[in-house]
């Protein structure tokens, strides 16, 4: 049954398709437009480059008024990624407005990777080494990276 | 993923937790009160108050004002809900106004889209609220209980409510000058715009009364239901000096519909 949130995935879907943001692809799982799956590539010049990041994203039917739940799969190290891959970002809580698709929310997560917010950690470690020893940080990010080859 | 080693302390996932409870809290909100309820008496507002004088005054004086009540769903967007609904449905009787501002409505996405706001997502919302307002329009005597239908459907009622948000946040981007001097802290419009506007169940404030009564030039009486001094319940009309086309109660917090004797 088609539903305002389906209706907007399938808008989003296409629009990823047709116009698709450099270094970000999602796609909606087989048979459930309501899990999605998705990766995004190390943006460049920073210790993520090279990686390739899957995650998903499980929306409700109150999107797009509510944002979905987005998760890293692959192991992360990164401030503001928790061990269970969830994601610290303002626009999947509280900053969340409805005119965000699914192409804003991944660039969104793509540009948390090269600027990560230190003062709000999700993994105290790594908002810790990312301050105050960026080469044992990069040390374990590329650790990521290079794991985010195997998944 | 569940191998986390030692090295991910703070872990514990705080934000999910929280948002669970919230979303206990509103199912339960949701499942006894309707998004924009029956008309009533203005009676059974009076019947909540009987044991608080200070309540009951400004209950009674209403009522020589009001003959009913109809009241909306508590979950922040009471506002927004209250407003679109008390005016489409004065804009069932009254055709003039409904062609006026149906021409408003159609030329505001070009607005919004020069603002900056994103066309693709914009398109959606502009559509539904196209598709509500146009039963406004109707002639047909099943009117009003097709646009009561609407409002209590949930992806056409808060569809309405989001647009109505992104028509408030461009109001107060445009004259972003003017409306810095009533943001507290030291917050700029568009930050603002993005936490307290934009986002659906944030409740709303003076400010944005303001800005959507302005943007659609819709002239709103709110009447304050509070532990103030006065004995009666202050009316503020918006924008200042307006005659005012739909009335709301506000008690703290939460905004309902009135309807004038």
């Amino acid at each position: 049954m088609s539903t305002p949130a389906r209706r907007r995935l399938m808008r989003d879907f296409k629009r990823l398709q047709e116009d698709p943001p450099t270094g970000v692809s999602g796609a909606p799982t087989d048979n459930n437009i309501m899990i999605w799956n998705a990766v995004i590539f190390g943006p460049h010049d920073t210790p993520f480059e090279d990686g390739t990041f899957k995650l998903t994203i499980e929306f409700t039917e109150e999107y797009p008024n509510k944002p979905p739940t987005v998760r890293f799969v692959s192991k992360m190290f990164h401030p503001n990624v928790y061990a269970d891959g969830g994601i610290c970002l303002d626009i999947l809580q509280n900053r969340w407005s409805p005119t965000y698709d699914v192409s804003a929310i991944l660039t969104s997560i793509q540009s948390l990777l090269s600027d990560p917010n230190p003062n709000s950690p999700a993994n105290s470690m790594a908002a810790q080494l990312y301050k105050e020893n960026r080469r044992e940080y990069e040390k374990r990010v590329r650790a990521c990276v290079e794991q985010s080859f195997v998944d | 993923m569940g191998d986390s080693g030692g090295e991910f302390e703070s872990g514990k996932n705080q934000d999910d937790l929280i948002m669970q409870r919230q979303r206990e809290i509103e199912k339960e909100i949701n499942e006894s009160i309707m998004l924009v309820g029956d008309k009533e008496s203005l009676s059974t507002l009076e019947a909540e108050y009987l044991s608080d004088e200070i309540y009951k005054l400004k209950v009674k004086d209403l009522a020589t004002k009001y003959k009913n009540i109809r009241r909306t769903r508590p979950d922040g967007n009471c506002f927004f809900r209250a407003f679109a609904y008390a005016y489409f449905e004065s804009l069932l009787d009254h055709k003039e106004d409904y062609n006026s501002f149906y021409n408003i409505a159609v030329e505001s996405k070009k607005k919004l889209i020069s603002l900056g706001f994103p066309q693709f997502t914009l398109e959606d919302f502009h559509d539904t609220f196209m598709e509500v307002l146009a039963i406004a329009g109707k002639e047909e005597p099943n009117a009003h209980d097709e646009l009561h239908a609407a409002f209590n459907n949930q992806g056409y009622s808060n569809y309405v409510v989001v647009y109505l948000r992104l028509l408030a946040s461009g109001q107060l981007q445009q004259d972003a000058d003017f409306y810095q001097h009533f943001i507290e802290g030291d917050r700029t419009i568009t930050e603002f715009c993005h936490q307290e506007v934009e986002p659906m169940f944030r409740e709303s404030d003076h400010i944005h009364i303001i800005a959507l009564s302005t943007a659609l030039n819709v002239g709103v009486r709110v009447r304050y239901l509070d532990r103030g001094e006065s004995t009666e319940a202050i009316a503020h009309d918006f924008p200042e000096g307006t005659q005012p086309t739909i009335h709301l109660l506000y008690r703290p917090s939460h905004y309902d519909i009135l309807y004038p004797i």
